[in-house]
Protein backbone atom coordinates (compact mmCIF):
# COMPACT_ATOMS: atom_id res chain seq x y z
CA UNK A 1 0.00 0.00 0.00
CA UNK A 2 1.51 3.35 -1.05
CA UNK A 3 -0.63 6.41 -0.45
CA UNK A 4 2.16 8.95 -0.01
CA UNK A 5 1.67 9.03 3.76
CA UNK A 6 4.31 10.60 5.98
CA UNK A 7 3.21 8.59 9.02
CA UNK A 8 5.88 6.29 10.38
CA UNK A 9 5.44 4.08 13.44
CA UNK A 10 8.29 2.57 15.41
CA UNK A 11 8.24 -1.11 16.37
CA UNK A 12 7.69 -0.23 20.01
CA UNK A 13 4.58 1.78 19.13
CA UNK A 14 2.83 -1.16 17.53
CA UNK A 15 1.35 -4.17 19.30
CA UNK A 16 1.07 -7.37 17.31
CA UNK A 17 -1.59 -9.94 18.19
CA UNK A 18 -1.37 -13.00 15.92
CA UNK A 19 -1.44 -11.53 12.38
CA UNK A 20 -3.01 -8.21 13.45
CA UNK A 21 -1.39 -4.89 14.32
CA UNK A 22 -2.64 -2.23 16.76
CA UNK A 23 -1.62 1.06 18.30
CA UNK A 24 -2.54 1.82 21.89
CA UNK A 25 -2.97 5.09 23.74
CA UNK A 26 -0.49 5.49 26.64
CA UNK A 27 -3.37 4.86 29.04
CA UNK A 28 -4.36 1.66 27.26
CA UNK A 29 -0.73 0.56 27.00
CA UNK A 30 -0.32 0.89 30.79
CA UNK A 31 -3.52 -1.06 31.30
CA UNK A 32 -2.33 -4.01 29.24
CA UNK A 33 -1.07 -6.20 32.09
CA UNK A 34 -2.27 -9.58 30.84
CA UNK A 35 -1.59 -10.71 27.28
CA UNK A 36 -2.93 -14.26 27.49
CA UNK A 37 -6.28 -14.42 25.73
CA UNK A 38 -5.88 -10.95 24.21
CA UNK A 39 -7.40 -10.83 20.71
CA UNK A 40 -7.83 -7.11 19.98
CA UNK A 41 -6.50 -3.88 21.48
CA UNK A 42 -6.92 -0.17 20.91
CA UNK A 43 -6.78 1.08 17.34
CA UNK A 44 -6.69 -1.72 14.81
CA UNK A 45 -4.26 -0.98 11.96
CA UNK A 46 -4.58 -4.02 9.75
CA UNK A 47 -3.42 -7.57 9.26
CA UNK A 48 -0.82 -9.56 7.39
CA UNK A 49 -2.20 -12.05 4.93
CA UNK A 50 -0.60 -12.47 1.53
CA UNK A 51 -0.18 -8.70 1.67
CA UNK A 52 -0.86 -6.12 4.36
CA UNK A 53 -4.61 -5.48 4.60
CA UNK A 54 -5.26 -2.06 6.18
CA UNK A 55 -8.15 -1.52 8.54
CA UNK A 56 -10.82 1.08 7.95
CA UNK A 57 -9.48 2.87 11.06
CA UNK A 58 -6.01 3.20 9.55
CA UNK A 59 -7.42 4.43 6.24
CA UNK A 60 -9.48 7.03 8.10
CA UNK A 61 -6.34 8.28 9.90
CA UNK A 62 -4.54 8.51 6.55
CA UNK A 63 -7.46 10.39 5.02
CA UNK A 64 -7.09 13.11 7.65
CA UNK A 65 -3.41 13.50 6.75
CA UNK A 66 -2.75 16.38 4.39
CA UNK A 67 -0.23 14.79 2.04
CA UNK A 68 -1.96 11.54 1.14
CA UNK A 69 -3.39 10.95 -2.31
CA UNK A 70 -7.15 11.13 -2.26
CA UNK A 71 -9.98 10.85 -4.73
CA UNK A 72 -13.17 12.59 -3.61
CA UNK A 73 -16.48 11.23 -4.80
CA UNK A 74 -20.19 11.96 -4.42
CA UNK A 75 -22.83 9.78 -2.78
CA UNK A 76 -23.74 7.67 -5.82
CA UNK A 77 -20.13 6.78 -6.63
CA UNK A 78 -19.48 6.20 -2.91
CA UNK A 79 -22.28 3.67 -2.74
CA UNK A 80 -21.11 1.86 -5.87
CA UNK A 81 -17.57 1.76 -4.47
CA UNK A 82 -18.62 0.12 -1.18
CA UNK A 83 -20.60 -2.36 -3.28
CA UNK A 84 -17.29 -3.37 -4.86
CA UNK A 85 -17.41 -1.39 -8.10
CA UNK A 86 -14.50 0.55 -9.56
CA UNK A 87 -14.71 4.34 -9.94
CA UNK A 88 -14.82 5.79 -13.43
CA UNK A 89 -12.97 9.04 -13.97
CA UNK A 90 -16.29 10.79 -14.79
CA UNK A 91 -17.47 10.08 -11.24
CA UNK A 92 -14.50 11.75 -9.52
CA UNK A 93 -15.37 15.13 -7.96
CA UNK A 94 -11.75 16.13 -7.41
CA UNK A 95 -8.32 14.71 -6.63
CA UNK A 96 -5.70 15.50 -3.99
CA UNK A 97 -2.39 14.65 -5.69
CA UNK A 98 -2.12 14.11 -9.44
CA UNK A 99 -3.67 11.10 -11.14
CA UNK A 100 -0.91 8.94 -12.51
CA UNK A 101 -1.28 5.37 -13.69
CA UNK A 102 -0.40 2.80 -11.05
CA UNK A 103 -0.79 5.22 -8.12
CA UNK A 104 -2.97 4.31 -5.18
CA UNK A 105 -5.62 6.64 -3.76
CA UNK A 106 -7.82 6.82 -0.72
CA UNK A 107 -11.47 7.11 -1.72
CA UNK A 108 -13.14 9.86 0.29
CA UNK A 109 -16.80 10.80 0.61
CA UNK A 110 -17.28 13.99 2.60
CA UNK A 111 -15.00 13.53 5.62
CA UNK A 112 -15.16 9.74 5.46
CA UNK A 113 -12.73 7.30 3.92
CA UNK A 114 -14.45 4.42 2.12
CA UNK A 115 -11.37 2.41 1.16
CA UNK A 116 -8.63 2.69 -1.39
CA UNK A 117 -7.90 1.84 -5.00
CA UNK A 118 -5.37 2.06 -7.80
CA UNK A 119 -5.57 4.25 -10.91
CA UNK A 120 -5.51 1.92 -13.92
CA UNK A 121 -6.80 1.55 -17.40
CA UNK A 122 -9.20 -1.30 -17.95
CA UNK A 123 -10.25 -1.91 -21.58
CA UNK A 124 -8.90 1.53 -22.55
CA UNK A 125 -10.95 3.22 -19.86
CA UNK A 126 -9.35 4.97 -16.86
CA UNK A 127 -10.70 3.81 -13.52
CA UNK A 128 -9.81 3.70 -9.86
CA UNK A 129 -9.70 -0.02 -9.34
CA UNK A 130 -11.34 -1.09 -6.08
CA UNK A 131 -8.70 -2.68 -3.82
CA UNK A 132 -10.47 -2.45 -0.44
CA UNK A 133 -13.71 -0.91 0.73
CA UNK A 134 -15.75 -0.80 3.94
CA UNK A 135 -18.41 -3.06 2.41
CA UNK A 136 -15.97 -5.69 3.66
CA UNK A 137 -17.76 -5.48 7.03
CA UNK A 138 -20.81 -7.13 5.45
CA UNK A 139 -18.79 -9.99 4.02
CA UNK A 140 -17.10 -10.60 7.38
CA UNK A 141 -20.40 -10.78 9.25
CA UNK A 142 -21.80 -13.25 6.74
CA UNK B 1 -43.01 -27.22 32.74
CA UNK B 2 -42.77 -25.61 29.37
CA UNK B 3 -44.85 -24.19 26.57
CA UNK B 4 -46.71 -21.04 25.77
CA UNK B 5 -49.54 -21.32 28.30
CA UNK B 6 -47.16 -22.34 31.10
CA UNK B 7 -45.02 -19.25 30.71
CA UNK B 8 -47.91 -16.83 30.04
CA UNK B 9 -49.60 -18.08 33.22
CA UNK B 10 -46.38 -17.44 35.14
CA UNK B 11 -46.31 -13.85 33.86
CA UNK B 12 -49.97 -13.44 34.85
CA UNK B 13 -49.10 -14.61 38.39
CA UNK B 14 -46.42 -11.90 38.40
CA UNK B 15 -49.09 -9.35 37.54
CA UNK B 16 -48.67 -9.00 33.79
CA UNK B 17 -51.19 -10.26 31.25
CA UNK B 18 -49.35 -10.85 27.99
CA UNK B 19 -50.61 -12.29 24.71
CA UNK B 20 -47.35 -13.85 23.56
CA UNK B 21 -47.73 -11.88 20.33
CA UNK B 22 -45.97 -8.68 21.42
CA UNK B 23 -43.41 -7.38 18.95
CA UNK B 24 -40.47 -5.03 19.06
CA UNK B 25 -39.77 -2.27 16.57
CA UNK B 26 -36.38 -1.93 14.95
CA UNK B 27 -34.26 0.74 16.59
CA UNK B 28 -30.94 2.39 15.88
CA UNK B 29 -28.43 4.08 18.15
CA UNK B 30 -26.45 7.03 16.83
CA UNK B 31 -22.73 6.58 17.46
CA UNK B 32 -21.65 9.84 19.08
CA UNK B 33 -18.00 8.97 18.41
CA UNK B 34 -18.68 9.44 14.73
CA UNK B 35 -21.65 11.74 14.23
CA UNK B 36 -24.33 13.86 15.84
CA UNK B 37 -27.93 12.74 16.13
CA UNK B 38 -28.97 15.54 13.78
CA UNK B 39 -26.49 14.47 11.11
CA UNK B 40 -27.68 10.88 11.12
CA UNK B 41 -31.41 11.61 11.30
CA UNK B 42 -31.14 14.12 8.45
CA UNK B 43 -29.42 11.54 6.26
CA UNK B 44 -31.81 8.70 7.09
CA UNK B 45 -34.93 10.85 6.71
CA UNK B 46 -33.53 12.07 3.40
CA UNK B 47 -33.35 8.46 2.27
CA UNK B 48 -37.01 7.96 3.17
CA UNK B 49 -36.56 6.19 6.51
CA UNK B 50 -39.30 6.95 9.04
CA UNK B 51 -37.66 7.38 12.42
CA UNK B 52 -38.74 8.82 15.73
CA UNK B 53 -36.68 9.70 18.81
CA UNK B 54 -37.23 7.29 21.68
CA UNK B 55 -37.88 9.71 24.54
CA UNK B 56 -36.13 7.73 27.27
CA UNK B 57 -32.91 7.07 25.30
CA UNK B 58 -30.00 9.46 24.78
CA UNK B 59 -29.28 8.48 21.18
CA UNK B 60 -31.98 5.91 20.31
CA UNK B 61 -34.44 6.13 17.42
CA UNK B 62 -37.34 3.87 16.55
CA UNK B 63 -37.61 2.87 12.90
CA UNK B 64 -41.22 2.56 11.81
CA UNK B 65 -40.65 2.19 8.07
CA UNK B 66 -37.74 1.70 5.72
CA UNK B 67 -37.70 0.31 2.20
CA UNK B 68 -34.16 -1.05 2.60
CA UNK B 69 -32.04 -2.81 5.18
CA UNK B 70 -30.56 -0.38 7.68
CA UNK B 71 -27.75 -2.85 8.28
CA UNK B 72 -26.21 -2.29 4.87
CA UNK B 73 -26.25 1.45 4.26
CA UNK B 74 -23.24 3.66 3.67
CA UNK B 75 -23.81 5.30 7.07
CA UNK B 76 -24.02 1.95 8.85
CA UNK B 77 -20.77 0.80 7.26
CA UNK B 78 -19.17 4.11 8.29
CA UNK B 79 -20.22 3.42 11.88
CA UNK B 80 -22.46 6.48 12.18
CA UNK B 81 -25.12 4.31 13.81
CA UNK B 82 -25.72 0.78 15.04
CA UNK B 83 -28.79 -1.40 15.01
CA UNK B 84 -29.65 -1.83 18.67
CA UNK B 85 -33.04 -2.70 20.10
CA UNK B 86 -34.51 0.03 22.32
CA UNK B 87 -34.46 -1.79 25.68
CA UNK B 88 -30.94 -3.08 25.09
CA UNK B 89 -29.68 0.50 24.88
CA UNK B 90 -30.68 1.11 28.48
CA UNK B 91 -28.05 -0.83 30.49
CA UNK B 92 -25.05 1.20 29.30
CA UNK B 93 -27.04 4.42 29.51
CA UNK B 94 -27.85 3.63 33.15
CA UNK B 95 -24.28 2.53 33.97
CA UNK B 96 -22.99 5.66 32.20
CA UNK B 97 -19.25 4.93 32.12
CA UNK B 98 -17.09 8.00 31.61
CA UNK B 99 -13.55 8.96 30.70
CA UNK B 100 -12.17 8.28 34.16
CA UNK B 101 -13.46 4.73 34.35
CA UNK B 102 -11.73 1.39 34.13
CA UNK B 103 -14.68 -0.61 32.87
CA UNK B 104 -15.34 -4.29 32.30
CA UNK B 105 -17.83 -5.71 29.81
CA UNK B 106 -18.08 -9.29 31.07
CA UNK B 107 -20.03 -10.92 28.23
CA UNK B 108 -19.30 -8.53 25.43
CA UNK B 109 -20.27 -10.28 22.18
CA UNK B 110 -21.49 -9.14 19.73
CA UNK B 111 -20.16 -5.78 20.90
CA UNK B 112 -23.11 -3.40 20.55
CA UNK B 113 -22.94 -2.43 24.20
CA UNK B 114 -19.12 -2.34 24.15
CA UNK B 115 -19.18 0.30 21.42
CA UNK B 116 -21.92 2.15 23.31
CA UNK B 117 -19.63 2.19 26.36
CA UNK B 118 -16.79 3.58 24.22
CA UNK B 119 -19.11 6.34 23.04
CA UNK B 120 -20.05 7.34 26.59
CA UNK B 121 -16.37 7.31 27.51
CA UNK B 122 -15.40 9.45 24.51
CA UNK B 123 -12.85 6.76 23.56
CA UNK B 124 -10.94 7.52 26.77
CA UNK B 125 -10.52 5.44 29.91
CA UNK B 126 -10.28 1.68 29.38
CA UNK B 127 -12.80 -1.02 28.53
CA UNK B 128 -11.83 -4.63 29.12
CA UNK B 129 -14.20 -6.66 26.94
CA UNK B 130 -14.40 -10.40 27.57
CA UNK B 131 -16.35 -13.20 25.97
CA UNK B 132 -16.16 -16.97 26.17
CA UNK B 133 -16.90 -17.54 22.48
CA UNK B 134 -14.02 -16.88 20.09
CA UNK B 135 -16.39 -16.95 17.11
CA UNK B 136 -18.65 -14.31 18.63
CA UNK B 137 -15.64 -12.13 19.45
CA UNK B 138 -15.09 -11.58 15.72
CA UNK B 139 -18.32 -9.57 15.78
CA UNK B 140 -16.97 -7.53 18.70
CA UNK B 141 -13.79 -6.80 16.75
CA UNK B 142 -15.75 -5.77 13.65
CA UNK B 143 -18.07 -3.54 15.66
CA UNK B 144 -15.17 -1.81 17.41
CA UNK B 145 -13.46 -1.16 14.09
CA UNK B 146 -16.62 -0.04 12.30
CA UNK B 147 -17.65 2.33 15.11
CA UNK B 148 -14.17 3.79 15.63
CA UNK B 149 -13.91 2.61 19.24
CA UNK B 150 -10.24 2.62 20.23
CA UNK B 151 -10.22 2.30 24.03
CA UNK B 152 -10.90 -1.44 24.38
CA UNK B 153 -8.78 -4.45 25.24
CA UNK B 154 -10.63 -7.58 24.08
CA UNK B 155 -10.03 -10.97 25.67
CA UNK B 156 -11.18 -14.45 24.83
CA UNK B 157 -12.03 -16.23 28.06
CA UNK B 158 -14.64 -17.16 30.59
CA UNK B 159 -15.49 -14.08 32.63
CA UNK B 160 -15.85 -16.26 35.74
CA UNK B 161 -12.27 -17.52 35.47
CA UNK B 162 -10.23 -14.87 33.68
CA UNK B 163 -7.88 -12.77 35.82
CA UNK B 164 -6.93 -9.46 34.20
CA UNK B 165 -5.01 -8.18 37.23
CA UNK B 166 -7.27 -5.14 37.51
CA UNK B 167 -10.03 -3.83 39.78
CA UNK B 168 -12.82 -2.07 37.93
CA UNK B 169 -14.78 1.09 38.66
CA UNK B 170 -17.72 0.02 36.51
CA UNK B 171 -18.83 -3.39 35.30
CA UNK B 172 -21.47 -4.29 32.76
CA UNK B 173 -22.84 -7.80 33.17
CA UNK B 174 -25.38 -8.21 30.41
CA UNK B 175 -25.69 -11.84 31.26
CA UNK B 176 -26.33 -14.77 28.94
CA UNK B 177 -29.96 -15.62 29.66
CA UNK B 178 -33.01 -17.51 28.50
CA UNK B 179 -34.07 -14.59 26.32
CA UNK B 180 -37.71 -13.89 25.63
CA UNK B 181 -40.32 -14.74 23.03
CA UNK B 182 -40.41 -11.28 21.45
CA UNK B 183 -37.05 -11.64 19.73
CA UNK B 184 -37.22 -15.42 19.25
CA UNK B 185 -40.31 -16.83 17.49
CA UNK B 186 -39.57 -20.40 18.59
CA UNK B 187 -38.96 -19.47 22.21
CA UNK B 188 -42.06 -21.06 23.78
CA UNK B 189 -41.45 -24.42 22.13
CA UNK B 190 -37.80 -24.60 23.17
CA UNK B 191 -37.51 -23.20 26.67
CA UNK B 192 -38.17 -25.09 29.87
CA UNK B 193 -38.04 -24.01 33.48
CA UNK B 194 -34.94 -26.19 33.83
CA UNK B 195 -33.15 -23.95 31.28
CA UNK B 196 -34.16 -20.94 33.33
CA UNK B 197 -32.77 -22.44 36.54
CA UNK B 198 -29.55 -23.48 34.83
CA UNK B 199 -29.05 -19.99 33.43
CA UNK B 200 -29.81 -18.43 36.81
CA UNK B 201 -27.08 -20.53 38.45
CA UNK B 202 -24.57 -19.48 35.80
CA UNK B 203 -25.60 -15.85 36.26
CA UNK B 204 -24.98 -16.07 40.03
CA UNK B 205 -21.44 -17.30 39.33
CA UNK B 206 -20.91 -14.31 37.04
CA UNK B 207 -22.36 -11.94 39.64
CA UNK B 208 -20.04 -13.29 42.33
CA UNK B 209 -17.04 -12.89 40.07
CA UNK B 210 -18.08 -9.36 39.14
CA UNK B 211 -18.14 -8.36 42.80
CA UNK B 212 -14.69 -9.88 43.35
CA UNK B 213 -13.14 -7.61 40.73
CA UNK B 214 -15.25 -4.49 41.39
CA UNK B 215 -13.71 -1.70 43.49
CA UNK B 216 -15.52 -0.79 46.70
CA UNK B 217 -17.88 2.02 45.71
CA UNK B 218 -17.88 0.76 42.12
CA UNK B 219 -21.04 0.15 40.11
CA UNK B 220 -22.17 -3.16 38.63
CA UNK B 221 -24.93 -3.02 36.05
CA UNK B 222 -26.69 -6.38 35.79
CA UNK B 223 -29.14 -6.90 32.96
CA UNK B 224 -30.90 -9.71 31.14
CA UNK B 225 -33.51 -9.89 28.41
CA UNK B 226 -35.22 -12.70 30.32
CA UNK B 227 -38.69 -12.21 31.78
CA UNK B 228 -38.16 -14.96 34.32
CA UNK B 229 -37.74 -13.72 37.92
CA UNK B 230 -35.25 -16.52 38.66
CA UNK B 231 -32.80 -14.75 36.32
CA UNK B 232 -33.78 -11.26 37.45
CA UNK B 233 -35.15 -10.26 40.86
CA UNK B 234 -34.37 -13.58 42.55
CA UNK B 235 -30.73 -13.38 41.49
CA UNK B 236 -30.46 -9.85 42.87
CA UNK B 237 -32.21 -11.00 46.08
CA UNK B 238 -29.51 -13.68 46.34
CA UNK B 239 -26.86 -11.00 45.78
CA UNK B 240 -28.27 -8.82 48.57
CA UNK B 241 -28.33 -11.79 50.94
CA UNK B 242 -24.79 -12.97 50.16
CA UNK B 243 -22.72 -9.88 49.38
CA UNK B 244 -22.12 -6.49 50.92
CA UNK B 245 -23.98 -4.45 48.31
CA UNK B 246 -26.83 -2.02 47.85
CA UNK B 247 -29.06 -1.11 44.92
CA UNK B 248 -29.22 2.28 43.24
CA UNK B 249 -32.56 3.37 41.89
CA UNK B 250 -33.01 2.90 38.13
CA UNK B 251 -35.53 5.22 36.51
CA UNK B 252 -36.93 5.12 33.03
CA UNK B 253 -39.49 3.08 31.14
CA UNK B 254 -41.10 -0.03 32.54
CA UNK B 255 -42.01 -0.76 36.14
CA UNK B 256 -40.09 -1.15 39.40
CA UNK B 257 -38.54 -4.57 40.02
CA UNK B 258 -40.86 -7.12 41.61
CA UNK B 259 -40.83 -7.38 45.40
CA UNK B 260 -43.24 -10.29 45.53
CA UNK B 261 -42.63 -13.35 43.37
CA UNK B 262 -44.95 -16.38 43.35
CA UNK B 263 -46.02 -15.74 46.94
CA UNK B 264 -42.55 -14.95 48.33
CA UNK B 265 -41.84 -11.47 49.66
CA UNK B 266 -38.47 -10.12 48.56
CA UNK B 267 -36.21 -7.31 49.80
CA UNK B 268 -38.02 -4.00 49.29
CA UNK B 269 -34.88 -2.55 47.72
CA UNK B 270 -35.61 -4.64 44.63
CA UNK B 271 -38.10 -1.96 43.64
CA UNK B 272 -35.00 0.10 42.77
CA UNK B 273 -34.47 -2.23 39.80
CA UNK B 274 -36.33 -1.77 36.54
CA UNK B 275 -38.37 -4.39 34.71
CA UNK B 276 -39.55 -3.86 31.14
CA UNK B 277 -42.33 -6.15 30.06
CA UNK B 278 -42.71 -6.68 26.30
CA UNK B 279 -44.97 -4.22 24.51
CA UNK B 280 -44.95 -0.60 23.48
CA UNK B 281 -42.35 -1.32 20.82
CA UNK B 282 -39.66 -2.92 22.97
CA UNK B 283 -38.78 -6.39 24.16
CA UNK B 284 -38.61 -7.41 27.81
CA UNK B 285 -35.60 -6.47 29.93
CA UNK B 286 -34.42 -6.35 33.52
CA UNK B 287 -31.88 -3.88 34.91
CA UNK B 288 -30.27 -3.68 38.34
CA UNK B 289 -27.62 -1.15 39.37
CA UNK B 290 -25.56 -2.59 42.21
CA UNK B 291 -23.15 -0.63 44.41
CA UNK B 292 -20.36 -2.52 46.14
CA UNK B 293 -20.14 -1.26 49.73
Amino acid sequence: MDLNSGICLGENEVVRINDKYFTLSPNLFESLRVKGGLVYAGRYLGRDRQRFEPSSLLLQVLAFEGGTRKVHVGRDAAWLFVCGRDIFQDNIDYVDGGLSLGSQFLIVYGRWCLGYGRYETIRDRAVIRNLFNIGDFLHREN
Amino acid sequence: MRGRSFFLERYAKLGRILTGEEVTLQAVRVNSLRASDGEVTTILEGEGVHIRKIPYLDHGYEVSASTFSLGSTLEYLLGLYSLQEAASQLPVQVLRPDQGDVALDMCSAPGGKTTQMAAYMGNDGVIYAVDASRNRLYAVENNLERCGATNALVYHGDAVLIDLGVCFTKILLDAPCSGNYVTDPGWFSRRTIRDVESNAARQRRLLSRALEVLEPGGRLLYSTCSLEPEEDELNIQWLLENHYVDLERVDGPGVPGLTSVFGSELDRRLSNCRRLWPGGGSQGFFIAKVVKL
